[in-house]
């Protein structure tokens, strides 16, 4: 007898005998919950089943119980290696941690032609050549992020508007690429489109880079919130797609959109905008607490739940979209089922736990100013310097990781160990950002049933869960959006 | 308006717990009487009182799921603590 067997009377025999391993759980709507486990794998059911499972009165030869035993739930007799599986899963999660910094962020200059009264950033008009990034600059810039232990790095070019210094661009690109060893290398370029120009985009398809823009939606919309002179933005971004998707590809250019109050009211014609223009997708975005949107108190314009209801109104107009046979995503949605369906991190700065300032994306300011995150330079443009790591010209790499500035904000909003956070059966979905929470509450915690990021993201999550639990057709649609 | 339950079926953390997670709504007073957590419940001026009788259920209600939460962290401490350790380590589990 072949003994790498067990015998029939092994899975014969009762088994009700089991051990919870960790989960958490949350109510959604009508009776029905949700179960996560310490690796967000997670169940649907409802009150019986939760009393049942933690008195152990499950009948083992239920499908619930075969399913929340192969999802470790918990384990008997027959899944010993449960908990081996488990911490694999746990460490395959936190993996990329040790690859650290991917993304590094050039504001290579801070001019911009626009002067959006939301902008999150402090721009200056665009004849100040004093806020421009130099080669030195740039050069100590390279050479720190190739510095990073992760192999596959993304440099990023920001401004105001980056075209405005595309000789620093270049540069960066041509020196980057000299000196990365054996890094993989991908760039963006992150403009309004404004002064694109077959020059511009011969660079960028003879090396490769991809274009992100800002398209707020129809041409009344968009030129209303992004003002410029000639007040034709919609006209440069419309063309600016058009010519980049020729010569580029329409994979190589992504848009994203702000929501301003102009905006609630309009988000099916929003999205028609993006499916016109052949985008594959659109990233539904809420004003950030920065820079200019606090100057011109845009920011208080719509509260949480006015952008929430934006939000689902979107979402059920693209599931439409898909349902008819067309693929359009909704990106801040995928950033989140990567996130349920997958174990490897999307490395969406926001949600990551512990947070991704830093140590997934790092920025290098014009003047050589190294910060912890974008909204960390626009903390620092309004004039607090709480994320400020320290300066490309006096700072080594070591001492700019070490600093408590980078170290204390990751370590204390850590969401294993923060209130509320370190029960929700969420936490595996959403983020700590510690950037968001010092600059509305001044610390990196915050108090999370006052929190708006906390609010949405957990709204967002549920509607997420209730809407796949709904209509398996739509968990379809959101699986097509994972890759 | 207050809320009371009895010590020997519910912990102070999860009434705690509960109490945070509507810490937007209202603030608590604990005070222990006789053999019950006595929790009066002073809410924010912005709710009516339909308001208020509604978010007292829902924090008892969250009481409860608290205290669940509270036994399966309980349970399944040592187990979460060994996976974890296991994850940070290059041991094998079983054969340790």
């Amino acid at each position: 007898m072949n003994d790498k067997f067990q015998t029939i009377d092994f899975y014969q025999r009762e088994k009700t005998n089991y051990q919870l391993l960790p989960f958490n759980f949350h109510v959604l709507k009508d009776d029905r919950l949700i179960f996560t486990n310490m690796v967000g794998e997670y169940y649907l059911g409802n009150r019986s089943l939760l009393n049942k499972l933690i008195s152990k009165k499950l009948d083992s030869q239920s499908k619930e119980y075969i399913d929340l035993r192969s999802k470790h739930f918990f384990y008997d007799d027959h899944n010993d290696s449960a908990k081996e599986l488990l911490s694999i899963k746990y460490k395959t999660k936190k993996a990329s941690l040790s690859e650290f910094t991917s993304l590094h962020m050039f504001v290579v200059t801070l001019r911009c032609e626009h002067s959006c009264p939301y902008c999150q950033v402090s721009r200056q008009t665009d004849d100040k050549l004093k806020f421009d990034m130099d080669e030195e600059t740039a050069s100590q810039a390279i050479d720190f992020a190739l510095l990073s232990p992760s192999k596959n790095l993304k440099f990023e070019f920001q401004g105001g508007e980056p075209l405005l210094n595309f000789s620093i661009i270049k540069f960066i690109v041509k020196e980057a690429n000299k000196r990365k060893g054996d890094k993989n290398i991908s760039f963006v370029i992150a403009t309004n489109l404004a002064l694109i120009n077959s020059e511009i985009l011969s660079f960028c398809e003879e090396h490769d880079i991809y274009i992100s823009t800002s398209l707020d939606g129809p041409k009344e919309i968009h030129n209303k919130n992004r003002p410029r002179p000639g007040k034709n933005s919609y006209e440069k971004t419309i063309d600016g797609i058009k010519l980049s998707q020729n010569k580029l590809g329409r994979d190589k250019i992504s848009a994203l959109m702000t929501t301003t109050e102009e905006s609630l009211e309009s988000v099916k014609e929003i999205i028609d905008e993006y499916v016109k223009n052949d985008l594959d997708g659109i990233f539904l975005r809420p004003l950030s607490p920065y820079g200019f949107a606090i100057k011109t108190k845009k920011i208080i314009e719509y509260n949480n739940n006015k952008w929430i209801d934006f939000y689902k109104k979107g979402l059920e107009y693209i599931i439409d979209i898909n349902q008819r046979g067309q693929y359009f995503a909704e990106f801040y949605t995928s950033v989140i089922l990567k996130k349920i369906f997958t174990f490897q991190d999307p490395g969406y700065v926001d949600l990551m736990s512990p947070s991704g300032i830093g140590i997934a994306a790092i920025i290098y300011n014009y003047d050589g100013n190294i910060f912890a995150s974008d909204e960390g330079r626009m903390l620092f443009e309004m004039g607090d310097d709480q994320f400020l790591l320290g300066n490309l010209k006096t700072n080594t790499y070591k001492e700019v990781f070490l600093n408590s500035k980078l170290l204390d904000p990751i370590e204390e909003s850590f969401s294993g160990s923060v209130p509320m956070c370190s029960d929700c059966a969420f936490e595996n979905y959403c983020g700590a950002d510690p950037t968001y929470h010092y600059s509305i509450f001044k610390d990196f915690i915050g108090r999370k049933p006052e929190s708006d990021f906390c609010n949405r993201n957990m709204t967002i999550i549920k509607h997420i869960f209730e809407l796949m639990d709904s209509d398996v057709n739509i968990k379809k649609i959101f699986l097509s959006w994972i890759n | 308006m207050e809320a009371a339950f009895i010590k020997s079926e519910f912990s102070s953390v999860a009434i705690k717990k509960a109490a945070y997670v509507y810490i937007n709504k209202f603030s608590i007073d604990i005070s222990i009487e006789n053999d019950k957590y006595l929790c009066r419940l002073n809410f924010n001026e912005s709710l009516n009182p339909a308001q208020q009788k509604y978010y007292l259920n829902e924090f008892k209600k969250e009481v409860l799921d608290q205290e669940l939460r509270e036994s399966i962290k309980k349970e399944t401490e040592d187990v979460r603590n060994l996976i974890l350790a296991h994850a940070f380590s290059k041991t094998n589990l079983i054969d340790e």
